[in-house]
């Protein structure tokens, strides 16, 4: 089921150093690219439905076509790198084994939609990965492919590394940008769409590594080659971080549309022996769990998912047994949700605060049938009152876990707390 | 005039300016969306959420009004269930946190989340776990003192130190509900506008150090007037309250909005000028060092002005036109000299681009209106071979030297009509009380040639006779105020056409011209 897409270079020793990675294939596509006019890029680029790799799905080449027309301001790109979602890991993957892949994607991102500044933001954590993308930076400007003149042209790029100070938030895409200009990592209300005005107040473009990184194969083998793979409306391969428990945790790179059960069984070792599924988180923390019933016929693209009142996601699959208290689960969740709400607006502020204390005072064994109602009903009141999805994020597992896995909560309120409940 | 657009606020049609967000617009069509972040001089946030309202047709579902531009055919909901419950639910994570000490606030009875609980949420506490802790007496500098928990993170005061006064010194630290709005260590709010934060904050956080404790905002009365602390003029609510058994007493000033003057804010030594009416009265008329009836004292005068030689009248620039214009009469009468000298007053270097004039004086551009020669020169000319000087309000201890002063007075009895004890009500020999401009009304100019209107706020238990009685008593020509604005109208050229009874509250915008016309 795995294929090698964006992993080909991922497995061969010393990918990571530019000779390495050019004798296998890195930066051959330049000389295509810079035969191509900028729009022709962004066309074929629409053309292989290549979606965003963040987390979001909304289709790149669009994206990029919504820069503003006439435009006389500098545009930026910004690839976020923050890769702050529990549950992945895909990313660090391609920064550590891979950069020039980024590097090269960066290159003909920024040609497309005529940049000449693009901005790294990585998450503070990554120390390793963020040597590693430095040094290969280095590499590459002592190569010339950045720098005064890309590949040899008339094309000045410079790309610069931004550590975060490890804020979750700041990979929301205005706060990534305010974190770059300097300030605290808040998200910003929109419109204006950072399209139109972001980077220090010019249209800038936003895309994921992934998403950055799938260009070079694109435009080395053409839309088809890379529409082969995957479904009709999500076309193309995935980096898949699959933990939880399973017997083959990892990092898998697969075509989108597998079923899910399918590669929990066969890419990811299945369950432990004698252990029964109890839930699949899809697609990072945030998004609504699926129960063994719904996960069925569940398969791994953005259609599907939806359908299924979930998300794709981040491709962070979480596989939960019947070991997993779920009622500690969400504890966990909510703390986390809580400590990174960048406390702008009053409901994540407030209420995840409060969602917080709930759910501990339910842990605890304190807790009410009316506290789990509450904690439902503060799902609904705080969702989508703010300015960025954080609070969402939060809000759309929780009550995921509350209205599938309730009879769990009640057995806190009810009975011994300390007792596991099993399906 | 601004554009109109027409819009629909819960189906019905209304006309707002446009070019205004959905609160400024609506709102001045009387139609309220309930904010706490949003302030018009600070602009949009957007972190308050209280603002959501629906929008129909190809918008996301849910748009905050202070974002969001009034524009034609919009059709804006308010009322309904689901924007209702929005407001309701925004209210109560507003106050989960919130200690609801109202009773030992003194925001109360002026406080937005006292409102908005009555008017939009109205529900039982459904806290059942402890709030979240925070400081609770923070002293900020300047007057500020800051409670954290009473604290919305609306952050207007962060912004006005950011847009406003660009000094800075305030910001919100930490994420999630461990934010708080603080100075940065060893850097305490320091800037001449700080205490606007206290009137910005929609909530009891940002207490004044000088007013906390001191009132109920309900006691007290808020009458409109002027600032004279400098020749800017800010508009002010002069907040007093005579309590049982008192006198009629000043608690605090604060900015009232005038968009030509002083927009929404003030300084803070403006504000703190309400001291001086209160505290530092020259109450009773004092002849010879001796305390007199006030009767006896003006006859005193009388007797002195017809015995005199020559005498100088000297009008101080804080004076309203009528008040100038009722001493200027009155030299004429005696045969007097008069001079408005009174350049103690400026205190160059002093003012910014802002607010903070050099002159802190309210009323030296009426010296022109009204020629009155206010120089040096002109006031020493003046003194030769005179004998008796009278000082209306002016306090020439800022003016002159001591030794000048000394000089003056080996010739020169000194006559002082006063509201305030002052070092010149020290060294007059002849001192008259006279009622403050709190007290009073009056018309003055200030340094933008706007033509600006005070009415009495504070009736003291013992009222003191105004500038113009008193000027009355010793001869002048004017009984009222009315005569006096009756002559202004008709003799000055500038304010021949206009109707000095009925100046509108953001004051009338003389020209250059205007001003220095002199009257024939």
């Amino acid at each position: 089921m795995q294929v090698k897409v964006l992993s080909a270079r991922f497995d061969i020793p010393d990918a990571h150093k530019i000779e390495v990675a050019k004798e296998n294939g890195a930066y051959s596509t330049l000389e295509k690219v810079f035969s191509m006019q900028p729009v022709e890029v962004i066309e074929l680029v629409k053309q292989s439905g290549l979606r965003g790799r963040g987390g979001a799905g909304f289709p790149t080449g669009l994206k990029w076509s919504f820069l503003p027309k006439n435009n006389t301001k500098p545009v930026y790109l910004a690839v976020n790198s923050d890769e702050s979602e529990p549950a992945t890991f895909k990313d660090r993957y391609i920064l550590v084994r891979d950069p020039h892949m980024m590097i090269e994607g960066i290159i003909i991102c920024c040609y497309a939609i005529g940049s000449h500044d693009a901005y790294i933001y990585i998450r503070g954590e990554y120390t390793t990965q963020v040597k590693a993308l430095q040094a290969a930076i280095d590499e590459a400007y002592a190569a010339g492919y950045l720098g005064a003149s890309v590949d040899g042209k008339e094309y000045r790029l410079d790309v610069t590394v931004h550590r975060g100070a490890g804020a979750y938030v700041c990979g929301e895409e205005t706060a990534l940008l305010e974190s770059i200009e300097g300030r605290k990592g808040q998200p910003r209300s929109k419109p204006p769409f950072p399209a139109v005005e972001g980077l220090y107040g010019c249209p800038t473009i936003i895309n994921n590594v992934q998403s950055i990184a799938s260009l070079p194969f694109i435009l080395t083998n053409g839309p088809d080659a890379y529409k082969a793979y995957g479904t009709e409306k999500s076309p193309g391969t995935h980096l898949f971080g699959i933990s939880g428990l399973v017997n083959k945790p990892g990092m898998y790179e697969l075509p989108l549309g597998l079923p899910i059960l399918e590669v929990i069984e066969k890419v990811a070792g299945g369950l432990r022996e004698g252990r029964k599924l109890k839930g699949i988180i899809p697609g990072g923390s945030s998004t609504p769990v699926q129960t063994p019933e719904e996960a069925q016929d569940l398969t791994l693209d953005y259609e599907s998912m939806a359908a299924h009142k979930t998300m794709f996601g981040s491709g962070g699959i979480v596989v939960l047994d019947d070991t997993v208290d779920i009622v500690k689960l969400v504890e966990n969740l909510i703390h986390f949700y809580h400590h990174e709400s960048c406390g702008q607006c009053t409901p994540c502020r407030e209420g995840l605060g409060w969602m917080l204390k709930i759910i501990k005072k339910i842990v605890r064994g304190d807790g009410t049938t009316a506290d789990i109602d509450l904690l439902r009903e503060l799902c609904d009141n705080i969702e989508m009152k703010t300015v960025c999805v954080l609070s969402a994020a939060c809000t759309m597992p929780v009550r995921s876990y509350l209205n599938k896995f309730r009879h769990e909560f009640e057995a806190y309120v009810k009975s011994d707390a300390s007792c596991q409940t099993a399906m | 005039m601004a554009e109109k657009v027409k819009l629909f606020v819960n189906g019905q049609e209304v006309e707002v300016e446009s070019g205004k967000n959905l609160i400024d617009a609506i709102g001045a069509v009387g139609i309220e969306i309930p904010h706490l972040c949003y302030h018009p001089a600070l602009g949009a946030d957007g972190n308050c959420r209280m603002c959501l309202v629906g929008i129909e047709d190809g918008r996301p579902p849910l748009v905050p009004a202070c974002k969001t531009m009034a524009v034609e055919g919009m059709k804006v909901q308010l009322d309904t269930e689901k924007i209702k419950k929005i407001q309701r639910d925004i209210m109560e994570l507003e106050l989960i946190n919130h200690p609801i000490d109202c009773p030992i606030c003194d925001q109360a009875g002026e406080c937005k989340l006292q409102d908005y609980y009555m008017q939009y949420d109205g529900q039982k506490s459904r806290m059942t776990v402890p709030p979240v802790a925070k400081a609770k007496h923070m002293d900020f500098g300047a007057g500020v003192v800051h409670d954290q928990e009473r604290c919305v993170l609306c952050a207007r005061c962060v912004r006005f130190t950011r847009l406003i006064t660009k000094t800075g010194e305030l910001g919100i630290v930490n994420r999630t509900d461990a934010a708080r709005v603080t100075t940065f260590p060893g850097r305490p709010l320091a800037n001449r506008y700080a205490l606007n934060v206290v009137d910005l904050c929609p909530v009891g956080a940002m207490t004044s150090k000088d007013f906390r404790f001191k009132q109920r905002a309900w006691f007290l009365t808020k009458s409109e007037s002027v600032c004279q602390g400098c020749s800017k003029g800010c508009n002010i609510y002069i907040d007093h309250n005579k309590e049982k058994y008192q006198d009629d007493i000043i608690y605090r000033f604060r900015p009232r909005l005038n968009q030509q003057v002083n927009g929404y804010f003030m300084c803070d030594a403006g504000r703190m000028t309400y001291k001086l009416e209160n505290e530092n009265r020259l109450n009773s008329a004092q002849v010879a060092g001796k305390e007199t009836n006030i009767n006896d004292a003006i006859e005193t005068l009388r007797r002195a002005f017809s015995q005199a030689k020559k005498s100088v009248l000297v009008v101080s620039p804080n004076c309203s036109l009528e008040q100038m214009l009722a001493v200027k009469k009155l030299a004429a009468t005696y045969n007097a000299v008069l001079s408005g000298y009174s350049d103690g007053y400026i205190n160059i270097g002093d003012g910014d681009d802002f607010l903070i004039q050099d002159d802190k004086s309210a009323n030296r551009a009426g010296f022109a209106l009204l020629d009155i020669e206010s120089s040096k020169s002109g006031f020493e000319a003046a003194l030769a071979g005179s004998d008796l000087l009278v000082s209306f309000q002016n306090d020439l201890c800022r003016s002159l030297t001591d030794a000048e002063l000394t000089k003056i007075q080996e010739t020169t009895k000194l006559v002082y009509l006063s509201s305030y004890k002052d070092r010149f009500s020290e060294i007059a020999s002849i001192t008259l009380p006279v009622a403050a401009y709190s007290e009073d009304t009056g018309t003055i100019i200030n340094t933008d040639n706007i033509l600006q209107r005070y009415g009495a706020a504070v009736i003291k238990n013992v009222p003191t006779l105004n500038l113009i009685r008193v000027v009355n008593l010793l001869g002048g020509e004017f009984k009222s105020h009315e005569e006096v604005l009756t002559d202004l109208s008709a003799t000055i050229a500038a304010l021949n056409n206009i109707d000095l009874k009925h100046i509108p509250s953001e004051g009338i915008a003389l020209t250059d011209k205007e001003v220095s016309n002199v009257a024939a």
